[in-house]
This record gives C-alpha cells, sequence and structure tokens, in this order.
C-alpha cells in the first residue's frame, strides 16, 4: 500500500535536557499525509523532523540548524525504539545545519520514530509518529 | 457421394490435404510440447532466481534480531535488500519463521503477522530443497496479491545470523511462463510453418508431374487392356468361325457320308455295325465341338443378344434341376467388349455355382445406365469362407478379377458358409 493513511494525527515532541529539563516543542500536518514536528535544544540549536509515506515506506528526515558550520553531530533514528539507523555528520552553509533521511518499514500500527542528535554537550531528542 | 469421393482419389488432393493436416497437428503438437517445455523452463528459471535472490542476497544482508521482530533490524534489511529483491519477474518476497510468522516482506503489513504454513514449506524448511507451486490466492498470506492470472512462488531454506532456520519465499508472475511459451513457441512455429509452406511448394508441383505421368501411363494401359481384351474377343471370334466353316463342317459331312455308307446294302452286318458307330461317335464329337464354339464366343454376342445369351449360358442349370431368373435392362448400345466382360464373368460365376454351390436358384442380373453397366449373379448354395485360399473355384475367381480389371472394371465376390455367394461386377460404358 503506497499511500498509507496517517494513523496518528498527533506529533508528540519534546526535548530532553540531561538534566531531565523538558522544552517545549511543536507538532502538525505538513502535506496530505506529511507529519512535521520540531523543538529547540539543550543549547542553541534547533531541530526538525518529518515523516511522509513513500512507496509502501515511510520517509523520516531529520535536520539540526545549528547556525555553526563544521560541527560534526552523531544522530540516531530509533523506530519503535529499536535503532534502525545511526551516523555522524557535519554541519554546513550559513544556516550551519545539517539533515538525514532514512526509509522505515511502514509496519502494522502506528511507528513511533525518535531522532536523536548530539554534539559535545548539546543534545536534541524529537519523536514523532506515524 | 461420388462427387465428393472423385477429387480425394486425386493424389495431389490426397498430399495437400494430408499435408494441411500434418500442418494442423504439428501446430497443435507443437503448442502442447513447447508450453511445456517453456513451463518447465520458466519453473527452473524461478527456482535458480529465487536461490540467488535468497543466497547471495538475503542471507548475507540479513541483521541480528530479524527474527525477533525488532523494527530496527526490519528497517535496515529492508532498505539493504529491497531493490536488490524485487527485481525483474518478483512480485513478492516473503521470510517465514517456522512457526509461520513473516518476519520479513516487501509489503511491510504482513510483518509480524502469522499464518499456518502447508506441508510442502514445512518439508523445504526442513530438508532445505527449493520447491515451487501455484499460489492459492485466496489464502490470507495473499490478501495483497492483485495479479489476475496466478503467481507462482519458489521457496527455499535460509538462516538467519542466529543460526534459525528461515523460508524465503518468492514469488513470480504467470505471465512470465507465458511469455516464455511465447518465446519458445513463436520461431518454431515458424520454422513448422515455413518448412511445411515449402514442402508445398515444391511437393506439389512435382507430384503434378508425376499424377500426369501416372494418369497418361494408366490411360495408355487402358487402351492397351482394351485392345488386348478387343484382340482377344477377335481372335476368338475367328477361331470360332475357322472351327466351325472348317473342322465342323468337314465332320458333318464325314458323319453324313458315314451313315449314308453304312446304309449301303450289301455290308456285312459288322461292318455297318462299326460306320454306324463311327458316326455316332463323330456326331458326339460334333456336339461337344459346337459346346466349345458357343463358349469361345456365343453367336450374336453384343448388346442386343446379351439377354438370350445369358438364357442359353444358364440353360445348363435348368438342366440340372436349379432354378434360374435372367434380367437384363439398360445396356441397349453397351460397347461389344463390355457386353463380352459381362458374359464372361456370368460365365463364369454359373460354372461355380453349378460345379461347387449345390443351389437350389441362381439369378443373373444385369442393369446399365449412360456410365456403366452392372452384373449381380447370386445363388443360394452352399457359400464358403472368403478367408479360405484353397476353396473350390478360388482359381477361376482369380481369374475372373484379373479379367474385370483388365477390361477396366471392378469385381466384389461375397459368401459365407451356409449364405450362398453373390458375384457382383460393374464396369464403365466408355
Amino acid at each position: 500500500m503506497i499511500a498509507r493513511t496517517v494513523l496518528a494525527v498527533t506529533a508528540v515532541t519534546a526535548l530532553t535536557l540531561p538534566g531531565g529539563l523538558v522544552a517545549p516543542a511543536y507538532a502538525s500536518h505538513g502535506g496530505a499525509n506529511d507529519v512535521r514536528a520540531g523543538g529547540t535544544c539543550s543549547g542553541s540549536a534547533h531541530w526538525k523532523l518529518k515523516a511522509k509515506p513513500d512507496d509502501g515506506r515511510i520517509e523520516v528526515e531529520g535536520e539540526i540548524d545549528s547556525n555553526v558550520a563544521g560541527q560534526r553531530w552523531r544522530w540516531t533514528f530509533k523506530h519503535d525504539g529499536s535503532v534502525s539507523a545511526r551516523g555522524s555528520k557535519r554541519t554546513a552553509g550559513r544556516s550551519g545545519s545539517f539533515s538525514v533521511e532514512r526509509r522505515m518499514a511502514n509496519l502494522s500500527g502506528p511507528d513511533h520514530f525518535v531522532f536523536r542528535a548530539t554534539h559535545g554537550k548539546q543534545t536534541c531528542r524529537g519523536t514523532i509518529s506515524f | 457421394m461420388t462427387g465428393l469421393r472423385r477429387p480425394l482419389t486425386n493424389p495431389l488432393v490426397q498430399f495437400v490435404v494430408a499435408s494441411l493436416f500434418l500442418f494442423g497437428l504439428t501446430w497443435w503438437a507443437t503448442g502442447i510440447f513447447s508450453q511445456r517445455a517453456a513451463r518447465a523452463e520458466a519453473l527452473a528459471d524461478a527456482r535458480v532466481t529465487t536461490e540467488l535472490l535468497a543466497h547471495s542476497i538475503a542471507e548475507p544482508a540479513m541483521p541480528r534480531r530479524l527474527v525477533a521482530g525488532d523494527p530496527g533490524a526490519i528497517d535496515r534489511f529492508d532498505r539493504a535488500v529491497h531493490d536488490r529483491l524485487m527485481t525483474g519477474d518478483v512480485r513478492r518476497i516473503k521470510i517465514w519463521r517456522d512457526d509461520g510468522t513473516v518476519v520479513y516482506s516487501d509489503e511491510t503489513e504482513l510483518i509480524g503477522k502469522r499464518f499456518a504454513l502447508d506441508a510442502e514449506q514445512l518439508s523445504v524448511l526442513r530438508s532445505g530443497a527449493t520447491e515451487s507451486s501455484l499460489s492459492d490466492l485466496r489464502r490470507r498470506e495473499n490478501e495483497f496479491e492483485t495479479e489476475d492470472d496466478g503467481l507462482l512462488e519458489v521457496y527455499t531454506k535460509i538462516e538467519s545470523p542466529e543460526g534459525q532456520s528461515l523460508l524465503f519465499e518468492a514469488y513470480f508472475s504467470v505471465d512470465t511462463v507465458k511469455q516464455r511459451s511465447a518465446e519458445v513457441l513463436t520461431p518454431f512455429r515458424r520454422i513448422t510453418a515455413l518448412s511445411l509452406l515449402a514442402l508445398l511448394l515444391v511437393g506439389v508441383p512435382l507430384l503434378g508431374v508425376l499424377t500426369l505421368r501416372l494418369t497418361r501411363a494408366s490411360r495408355a494401359r487402358e487402351r492397351l487392356m482394351q485392345r488386348a481384351v478387343q484382340s482377344s474377343e477377335a481372335e476368338r471370334r475367328r477361331i470360332a468361325r475357322d472351327l466351325h466353316d472348317g473342322v465342323v463342317q468337314e465332320l458333318a459331312g464325314t458323319a453324313f457320308a458315314l451313315s449314308g455308307t453304312a446304309r449301303e446294302p450289301g455290308l456285312s452286318d459288322g461292318l455297318r455295325e462299326e460306320l454306324l458307330g463311327s458316326s455316332r461317335a463323330l456326331r458326339r464329337s460334333l456336339r461337344q465341338l459346337r459346346s466349345l464354339l458357343v463358349e469361345i464366343h456365343p453367336p450374336g454376342l453384343d448388346a442386343s443378344g446379351l439377354g438370350a445369351a445369358l438364357e442359353d449360358l444358364t440353360a445348363p442349370a435348368a438342366a440340372a434341376g436349379v432354378t434360374t431368373a435372367v434380367s437384363v435392362t439398360g445396356v441397349e448400345g453397351a460397347p461389344d467388349h463390355v457386353v463380352a466382360l459381362v458374359w464372361r464373368v456370368a460365365q463364369e460365376a454359373t460354372r461355380n455355382t453349378l460345379r461347387h454351390a449345390h443351389a437350389s436358384h441362381l439369378t443373373v442380373d444385369v442393369r446399365g445406365d449412360e456410365r456403366q453397366v452392372r452384373l449381380t449373379v447370386q445363388d443360394d448354395g452352399i457359400g464358403f469362407d472368403d478367408a479360405d485360399p484353397a476353396r473350390p473355384g478360388s482359381y477361376g475367381l482369380r481369374g475372373l478379377q484379373s479379367l474385370v480389371e483388365d477390361g477396366g472394371g471392378r469385381v466384389r465376390v461375397d459368401s459365407a458358409p451356409g449364405r450362398g455367394t453373390t458375384v457382383r461386377m460393374v464396369v464403365e460404358r466408355p
């Protein structure tokens, strides 16, 4: 099934600080079936998370804006609590940002995704349900 | 009926009909065999492809915990192999645990669902063989399949990194089998059709020429035969005439002279008796000679005299206590050689009846029209076994057959023990 009905119309996002503090975040519907979320990290960086159906799969895209180019961030995608993909990437451009996208299996029932990125003491964590 | 039969006796028509029949048969047979061959080839291809996908792509790329249904492992595996597995004719991939749980499928909705494995699938899991069968699209596991013509599924066994046996299943479109069949069939049929066409193009003119030659030779032979029969008749007529005008007249004169001499006075009784005896012997010989002359060539043997000649022919039968019936119609204007042939066949058949049949009734029936003359000689005698070559009169009948064929006719003898004998002859009127 290529176009899957979005099961979860709400995307819950949270920014978890090392000390257990939670910063506010937003969640919204982008396109017809897209789910988007975003928020601030523990430092000055911002994160964005987007999920959309893609030929029977879910394409999940995570983005970090740190405003500083050349930083190396380590990132992880989790799917229903299990590590689906991980890697590292360097921020680039005037906005000092990077983005990663991965295709995830569209399993039966709602799929929960977590995007986590760290650079030094700065941590970003966003979740989205699809 | 005759109109239909006549073209079918033409060798050229027979050749064309046989060629067309052969063409149809070959067309049908090549369809059947090539379909089987193509199906076997497509199945073999599907098996090889499945083994290749299973052991060269899926098994090496399988991450740990995929068999446990770990979502991250599923994602990684899917990203690594999906595009490489769904290649060519592959329509669906499923990887099963032995308890019937789908641990991976390109249709991700199936992942984690459980269906009962059938005996064949379990057997593959145990033996490690590769098997194939047509998919039963009514099964729940196939709810996402939309192929109208069905699917061919091929299974083989793989192992997870944890050492667990898994069933790797690939589905192929049945269209592939049809395409392969067409690929095999089309060139083969083209070759067959062209070969038969070439055979017809070369064979028909050749056969036409041969048929023409044979027809000409056959007509020449017929003419020769007719001439032979006519010559034979003429020779018989000449011999009969010579005997009648020569020997018969002289014998008759001698017999008459002997009788006259025997009546002269002054002869001894012994001499008179000897002369009268010689005269009687000469008259007996004269009668036998006249009968022989009638057999060699009956006087007045033409179409108008055929009835009378046949009456004469059956007269001895009447004398032997056999009731006879002779009927002749429609032979007016029939050529002499046809009339002679009818008479000869009637003569041989009547002779056989008198000698062997112990019949009480004999009929001779001649009917003619503008195309042919038909003779039927039928008796109610003891008959004989058709299959017995040593039956009485068989040599005469064989000679009869030869005589009729030489005269351009056909003869058939029907008989059975206790059921009489019927001789039928047909001769064409020129």
